[in-house]
């Protein structure tokens, strides 16, 4: 008994939770790389062993915590394939970025999930975390080499969810984004042994 | 009078002058004396010295002396004379010493005439310019008697004016006095008959007054009488307020009475009414009894209607019974009704099953089974083939399962032989730098032994020469030994030079190459292959995405997302600068800055009309003060200032007799100045007193006024 309880145990819900608190991380950090609010709108935080900023803007909170609460319910559902954060701009409406973050679904740790009669994972929280950290020093180091945003830009969120997924209150369906003459680079990926997340950025190549 | 009064004067002046004279000569005198007794003192001195006793007689010699002068005189006149006797050396020195002195006198005295003469003359330049100043005054005295000789005169004349005035008003006031004196005198007359009248009137009054008395006496009679009479009539007057009060209780007794009896007529009015009632009512008993003599019949009506009438209910209970059996039965025929269709339905689909009956049996027939019973075995037979068919497609699914399966273990088994391929390139590679490395070292063996081949010609041509040279035994042993030695080692390498050599080394070498070249070639091909299959999967990837994001997937977002909400701002602050716009464009054509600020405009327009009544009041300020003050400077100066123009003022006295009379004046740099005018020529007199000798133009008008007052002033007394 004692060495189960030592043994990590990750269930479906945290996972989700952990794959939320990347994104919200993860769009807080793009946010302010590139430059989309000024910085002074953005507070310095402690998190994964790194200081990463987060905004301040009470909107942008807002729409954060609307967006991840929803999508926590529909990964725990496997309701999600992947997540777009689209950065416009404002004047033409023209996609200049797109940040996807694919979620894949895995099994986990297979005996103690019949153990446990619940699905769970048994991956070390700080190796997940020490990945995640990878990842985000990659989504800083990406304004070395991602094109430089000199209009007024906003940002979205689009869902790729499953056709039978049920549109909540607040929700609309929107149209797939598409950038021309698009550069893909792909980061690291990290997994909670639960869920495998893959960051794709992909910005329109500036001849 | 002035003449004595300026002789005193003169007197005065000259007295001292006069003193200085007379006291001139004894001051002379005296001084000479002081002198001569000074001399005489010299000389007693000087005698002194021989006589020092007889002092105090040479002092009383010497005061005679000064006593005695026409002593002296002698002794000059004898001084003068010396011819008549030879004198004496000191008698000589001492009329020298005289002489000298004398002469020192004379020249003395001379300057003091001589000084004398100069004040005199200087007295007499004084005397004369007092002279000529005196005259001076004196003429203008003279003038100024003149001036008021004038004025003694105009005065006179005035004051003849002013006697004649004063003598016409005393005749006036005689003439006044006399008729005043007769007034007095009919005004007495009227008095004396005034007071004859009052006596008259006293005496009147009095007889009247006496009467009045009396009729006064009598009234009072009579006003007693009337007293007794009130006070009779004041009891009589009690009585009828008594009566009055039983009349008044008598009356409302009456209307009381009045009341009742209004009562009483209602009441009989009533009466009246009901006895018409009941005449009525007489009347429609009357009526009533006729009819209740019809009651019989009318019951016997009664009797045959409720008959007709329980036969009516009775038919309709009747009725309402049939009712609702109808009812019933309608409802009966509405449950039949679906049921009758049914039954047709029925015998339709009966006739359909017979006909497929038929065709069944028929079908059946030509089959070759007859019963029902081989039909059904028939039909399991049947079913039984579909089962072991559905079993095999089973069976034959899970094979594909287990092809597909095998597919990915193929895969998972080619990976692993790419794996081993690339391990076994590796392999090959370190065999081929294996050989090369090898090859190299066989070279430098092959080379090496050609060196110690020829070394070991040279150490036997040595040898040889050394033998046929010298030819030492023990230098030969040590040779041998050596060669021996050397053979052997050469031995040595050949061996390892065969081993190295041998055929079927090289054969394998080259079995290795084909190998790897064989290798080589085939991770090219796969290398190819993977090219390929990469470039497909990718395109089927993209493929699989837009199928997915097109089918498999919907994409959803938040509504108020920050871009919406960003292109909602933006779409608001455009509209609204294309309002401003319109604005703006709408302001600039109606007129730049007119309407731009209207209240700026307002603001401007209520200073402006402010100031302009400011200005006004102003205006109306300084014209009454302006006013004010030209009023007070005509009151108190007596000259009325007009500005005719550019410094052109034009002035017109108080007391002037016209309006033509008045002086211009012009502000000239150096000061103002007198413009000749028609009245101006008329005022000679003044302008060359005042304005040519005075030079003062206030003198001038202050005393233009004070002579056009006094020709006022006289004209008026006139």
């Amino acid at each position: 008994m004692s060495q189960q309880q030592t043994k990590n145990c990750i269930t479906l819900r945290g996972s989700a939770q952990i794959i939320c608190e990347y994104l919200k991380f993860a769009i807080n950090s793009v946010l302010f790389q590139r430059g989309l609010y000024p910085p002074e709108t953005f507070k310095a935080e402690q998190q994964y062993g790194i200081t990463l900023l987060i905004s301040e803007d009470a909107q942008i909170k807002n729409f954060l915590t609307n967006l991840l609460t929803q999508s926590e319910e529909w990964i725990i559902n496997k309701k999600v394939s992947k997540l777009s954060l689209i950065i416009i701009n404002v004047a033409n409406k023209e996609v200049l970025e797109c940040w996807d973050f694919n979620v894949q679904y895995e099994d986990g740790d297979v005996a103690l999930s019949k153990e446990k009669n619940e699905t769970v994972g048994s991956k070390d929280l700080k190796k997940i975390q020490q990945e995640i950290r990878d990842v985000m020093l990659q989504v800083a180091a990406t304004i070395s080499y991602l094109p430089f945003l000199d209009c007024r830009c906003s940002f979205d969120v689009l869902v790729h969810a499953k056709t039978d997924c049920d549109i909540p209150d607040k929700w609309a369906e929107a149209k797939p984004v598409e950038i021309a003459n698009a550069q893909n680079v792909q980061l690291k990926t990290f997994s909670t042994s639960l869920h495998k997340m893959e960051t794709v950025v992909s910005y329109k190549l500036v001849d | 009078m002035a003449k004595e009064g300026d002789m005193s004067l003169f007197n005065d002046v000259l007295e001292p002058f006069r003193r200085v004279i007379n006291t001139d000569p004894p001051k002379d005198k005296l001084s000479s004396a002081t002198k001569l007794n000074f001399s005489d003192s010299n000389q007693s001195l000087k005698e002194g010295l021989n006589n020092l006793l007889s002092l105090g007689k040479r002092k009383s010699s010497v005061c005679m002396n000064d006593v005695c002068t026409p002593e002296k005189r002698v002794r000059s006149e004898s001084s003068s004379t010396p011819a008549s006797a030879p004198p004496s050396p000191w008698e000589a020195k001492r009329l020298k010493i005289d002489l000298i002195a004398a002469k020192a006198q004379i020249t003395k005295l001379e300057s003091r005439i001589n000084h004398q003469h100069t004040i005199r003359k200087e007295m007499q330049i004084l005397f004369e310019e007092e002279k000529g100043s005196l005259i001076e005054q004196h003429k203008r005295d003279e003038r100024a008697l003149s001036d008021m000789e004038d004025r003694l005169q105009l005065i006179r004349r005035r004051e003849q004016e002013l006697k004649d005035e004063f003598s016409q008003y005393l005749k006036e006031h005689k003439e006044q006095k006399a008729n005043w004196d007769r007034e007095k005198a009919e005004l007495h007359k009227q008095i004396a008959d005034m007071k004859d009248k009052l006596l008259e009137c006293s005496v009147s009054s009095k007889d009247q007054l006496s009467e009045m008395k009396k009729d006064m006496d009598e009234l009072l009679q009579a006003l007693e009488g009337a007293q007794s009479e009130v006070e009779i009539l004041k009891g009589e007057v009690a009585k009828q307020t008594t009566r009055a009060e039983q009349c008044t209780t008598l009356r409302t007794q009456l209307e009381k009475q009045t009341f009742e009896l209004q009562s009483v007529t209602n009441k009989l009015k009533e009466l009246e009414y009901e006895r018409d009632s009941y005449k009525d009512w007489q009347q429609q008993a009357k009526t009533a009894q006729k009819r209740l003599s019809n009651m019989a019949e009318l019951e016997k009506e009664v009797n045959r209607l409720r008959s007709q009438e329980r036969s009516l209910r009775d038919a309709v209970c009747n009725k309402l019974l049939l009712e609702e059996q109808v009812h019933q039965l309608q409802s009966r025929v509405d449950v039949l009704q679906p049921v009758q269709n049914e039954l047709h339905e029925a015998k339709v689909k009966l006739a359909t099953l017979e006909s497929a009956l038929e065709e069944w049996k028929s079908a059946a027939r030509t089959h070759g089974v007859d019963s029902a019973r081989s039909l059904s075995s028939a039909l399991d037979s049947a079913l039984n083939s579909q089962l072991n068919a559905t079993a095999a497609s089973s069976q034959a699914q899970s094979q594909l399962a287990q092809l597909t399966e095998e597919v990915a273990t193929i895969k998972f088994e080619r990976d692993k032989a790419t794996g081993k391929l690339n391990e076994l390139q590796v392999v090959r590679k370190n065999q081929e730098s294996l050989i090369h490395r090898l090859q190299k070292r066989l070279l430098l063996v092959t080379r090496e032994r050609d060196s110690y081949r020829q070394q070991l010609d040279c150490y036997e041509k040595e040898l040889t020469v050394s033998l046929c040279g010298e030819g030492g035994a023990g230098s030969a042993a040590l040779l041998a030994a050596r060669v021996d030695q050397l053979e052997r080692a050469l031995q040595a390498y050949r061996d390892l030079l065969a081993q190295h050599d041998t055929p079927a080394h090289t054969a394998l070498v080259e079995t290795l190459r084909a190998e790897s070249s064989k290798w080589r070639e085939e991770a090219e091909n796969l290398k190819r292959d993977v090219a390929k299959l990469r470039a497909q999967r990718d395109t089927l990837h993209a493929n699989l995405e837009r199928i997915g994001a097109q089918s498999q997937t919907k994409v959803l977002h938040l509504a108020n997302n920050p871009a919406a909400e960003a292109q909602k701002q933006i779409q608001l602050d455009l509209e609204a600068a294309q309002e401003e716009i319109k604005r703006l464009k709408a302001s600039l054509r109606e007129g730049s800055g007119s309407r731009a600020c209207p209240e700026e405009m307002q603001q401007l327009k209520q200073q402006l009309e402010s100031s302009r009544i400011k200005l006004k009041r102003l205006k109306e300020e300084f014209t009454s003060s302006a006013q004010e003050y030209r009023d007070v400077c005509y009151m108190l100066l007596g000259y009325k200032i007009d500005r005719t123009g550019h410094k052109n003022y034009r002035i017109s006295n108080m007391y002037a007799e016209s309006s033509e009379e008045y002086l211009t004046f012009t502000l000239d740099d150096d000061g103002i100045e007198m413009v000749h005018t028609d009245y101006s020529s008329t005022l000679g007199e003044l302008v060359e007193l005042h304005l040519h000798q005075h030079r003062s133009i206030p003198l001038f008008l202050s005393a233009l006024t004070m002579e056009l007052f006094t020709r006022t002033t006289m004209q008026q007394v006139q």
